[in-house]
């Protein structure tokens, strides 16, 4: 992180503690309060892309922890804020997690709709929609509670700036842009979802904590679709990836009403308008405009490689597959060796590329074994099936990479046995020649290979051995 | 059936653009308000008033089209999500500032009272807003399986790329189908507007419960959105009658949580496959 940022995240808080008024000091500590549940936030919609609209109900959750904790639990009230979130994320994670984009923001939206019905209507609990007050008492107020709030964002920011700037900010875009791709890698998405969703309800809990020590009040609008409108668009508008988007979208949040306090409620629309013209014509945001990331380094071919040492047998016995009625594979079997290169042919919808998915683990067999030296891999997802040693290509390139980079990535990871997917399929004769020249090398370093073709000519010449399939059968 | 409308509009603009349109509450929201000053202008007649409702919403959907939806075409749908949830938050607090937060009545369709039919006593404006909507859903559904526009349009909402590659006009056919969309929800605003009240806060409202009809009924799929529509109506209904207007709205919500953890795919399965 440049230095100029360390600076602004530093001096508002000192300055606001000796120089501010504490009409200033209030601001400050909201805008610390946002930015963390920005920073939070930035983890699962940033890094895993996935769009979470339960960030502002969990904001809620903590406001309401320390509002019926802080009486008996004093400033730890703020722990039990983060750990409510993080049980309410928790125990939400189960059905969530599985769903793909659409689906996720609807059951975030749901989840988030769901807290804010309990906090009007559960009266009992919440005090219905007069909300609760006088907890703030038993809280530190004032400067403590600034210092305390810039503290946990200037250690948040930092760890995640610092996390995700090496080869897990790379496993992050993959996860974004191709879960698939992932998760064929050996990268165990649903642990990433899963740790970044309630890692980042921590903080938005610890936000509301805070949020709720500097009002005094808790009402059920901490729970509501405003301050989750709030969030979203202050971490697009600071930048949704840049480790100081947050902050400085909160700063704008929080200063913007206040510049234009005259206009009443006119800054929101003002601010849904400045959020739209980010999301057009500058998607990296405001911190991502002063400051660009840098362009992701393409996968490069490895100089040397490693002589790999484990697995030595990838055997496929009776292996059978059907879509809906169509039998994809039936009954097949072969095996491939280290160093070995093998060729799998047949005509299009022979059942090639189900091959690959089957042994990838991203289909299921229906039937029949697949072993590494006698271990099952039939039943193991596909991340698993990955760090055993076994890797597959795509057919199509991420965007913006070259039809080479995939095999690279795959050859770089150090597994034994690599599965190609038409590797050839539109190359040059530049890129034709680069893949034949690697495939020497791989064959001498004692890697397991199997490339799916049409190109019976080009496979011959470089395979030991071919296997064609037609309608699903090993035919030869 | 409002909802079914709704739904219906949410589907179009979805199947268009291929991502969820949060501004289609707002846009329900803005039918309803449209209609409410429509009437204190020209003091003109529901059933008059709802073509004009139906032109200027139609309209509001082309300029979602044109900001929201289609500069963002190329970019990951979470882009679209944000871009219309700001558009949404937008229209939310136009109304607000034009409107204050008081709730409207829109005009109503018919006068209220009752009419006998075939010895069944049935309310005449539930009755006038079946005659309106069923109509219109059958026109979209002629347009969309019976005629070649209709035909693009479908062309387009399976696959964009191919539907490029074959010389359809891709852009233009997604800014028809929120055109479509808006017109629809200009109609649903009007028509709730009158039974529930205008309130510009209501669009998310609108917009959750059209998401969960498709979504339960097959992303994409507009029968099964209609059904979705119903049966969430059905559903509230009962529910309500025994525990009351907000718990009927938790149970949707746990029910919505529940489905999507045991078919992630929608109750009736969506119709796309995954690609690799």
């Amino acid at each position: 992180m440049r230095w100029y940022w360390i600076v602004l995240l530093i001096l508002p808080p000192l300055a606001a503690s000796f120089l501010l008024p504490p009409f200033g000091q209030r601001l400050v500590t909201l805008v610390g309060i946002y930015a963390l549940m920005g920073v939070g936030y930035q983890r699962v919609f940033g890094q895993l892309g996935a769009l979470n609209l339960a960030q502002g109900a969990l904001f809620g959750v903590g406001a309401y922890a320390v509002a019926l904790g802080a009486p008996t639990l004093g400033s730890f009230a703020f722990a039990a804020a983060a750990l409510a979130a993080i049980v309410v994320a928790a125990i939400a994670a189960v059905p969530i997690l599985r769903l793909q984009s659409h689906y996720f923001a609807l059951a975030t939206l749901a989840l988030a709709s769901l807290v804010n019905l309990v906090a009007i209507h559960a009266e009992s609990l919440t005090g219905g929609a007069n909300g609760t007050v006088g907890f703030g008492a038993s809280l530190p107020r004032g400067v403590p509670l600034l210092l305390g709030v810039w503290l946990c964002l200037v250690a948040v920011v930092l760890a995640q700036a610092y996390y995700f700037a090496g080869r897990r900010g790379e496993a992050a875009r993959l996860i974004r842009e191709a879960p698939l791709v992932a998760a064929t890698l050996g990268i165990d998405v649903p642990r990433w979802r899963f740790a970044a969703f309630v890692l980042s309800a921590a903080a938005a809990g610890l936000a509301g904590g805070g949020a709720a020590a500097v009002s005094g009040v808790v009402s059920p609008d901490v729970t509501g679709f405003p301050i989750m409108l709030l969030c979203l668009t202050s971490v697009v508008l600071g930048g949704a990836r840049h480790p100081m988007g947050a902050v400085v979208g909160a700063a704008i949040a929080v200063c913007l009403p206040e510049l234009f306090r005259e206009l009443n409620g006119a800054w929101l629309l003002a601010y849904a308008l400045a959020t739209l013209a980010v999301v057009l014509f500058a998607p990296q945001g405001i911190a991502g405009l002063i400051d660009p990331a840098p362009a992701p380094l393409p996968p490069r071919m490895p100089d040397r490689l490693m002589p790999s040492t484990s697995g030595r047998h990838l055997v496929l016995r009776d292996v059978s597959k059907s879509f809906g009625g169509v039998e994809a594979l039936s009954g097949v079997s072969f095996a491939v060796a280290r160093g070995e290169i093998v060729g799998l042919i047949g005509p299009n919808g022979s059942g090639k590329t189900t091959v690959l998915n089957v042994i990838s683990g991203l289909e299921r067999a229906d039937g029949g074994t697949i072993e590494l030296d006698g271990r099952p891999l039939e039943r193991l997802p596909p991340h698993v099936i990955a760090r055993r040693g076994i890797l597959r290509t795509f057919q199509t390139p991420l965007p913006g990479e070259s039809r080479l980079a995939g095999i690279a990535r795959a050859v770089a990871s150090g597994a034994t046995f690599l599965l190609f997917d038409e590797p050839l399929a539109g190359a040059n004769a530049a890129e034709q020649a680069e893949l034949v020249a690697l495939l020497g090398h791989l064959r001498t370093a004692g890697y397991g290979v199997l490339i799916v073709d049409h190109d019976t000519e080009l496979l011959s010449k470089i395979c030991d051995r071919m296997i064609a399939l037609d309608r699903g059968r090993v035919v030869a | 059936m409002a909802y079914a409308l709704v739904a219906l509009g949410f589907v179009l603009a979805l199947n268009a653009s291929g991502a969820v349109n949060f501004a289609h509450g707002g846009l329900v929201v803005l039918g309803g308000a449209v209609a409410v000053l429509a009437d204190l202008w020209t003091g003109l007649p529901g059933p008059l008033l709802l073509p004009l409702v139906m032109l200027l919403l139609g309209v509001a959907g082309i300029v979602t089209a044109r900001v929201a939806i289609v500069p963002l075409l190329r970019r990951p749908p979470e882009a679209t999500f944000v871009a219309t949830i700001a558009l949404a938050a937008i229209i939310e607090q136009s109304l607000l500032l034009a409107m204050g937060n008081a709730p409207r009545t829109a005009p109503p369709l018919a006068g209220s009272g009752a009419t006998e039919i075939a010895g069944l006593s049935v309310g005449r404006q539930p009755l006038a807003i079946v005659i309106v909507g069923a109509p219109l859903i059958a026109a979209v559904w002629f347009l969309l399986e019976r005629t070649q526009v209709g035909r693009r349009m479908r062309a387009v909402a399976s696959d964009r790329y191919a539907a490029r590659a074959s010389g359809i006009p891709v852009d233009r056919y997604i800014v028809l189908s929120l055109a479509l969309a808006g017109a629809l929800a200009g109609v649903a605003g009007q028509l709730l507007g009158h039974q529930f009240l205008v309130v510009p806060t209501e669009g998310g409202g609108h917009m959750l419960r059209a998401y969960i009809a498709v979504a339960l009924g097959g992303w994409g799929s507009i029968p099964g959105a209609l059904l979705g529509a119903l049966g969430i109506g059905v559903f509230e209904t009962l529910v309500s009658s025994w525990l009351g207007d907000a718990w009927a709205s938790a149970a949707l919500y746990v029910a919505v949580l529940a489905v999507l953890s045991l078919r992630p795919q929608g109750l009736f399965g969506e119709p796309v496959g995954r690609r690799a």
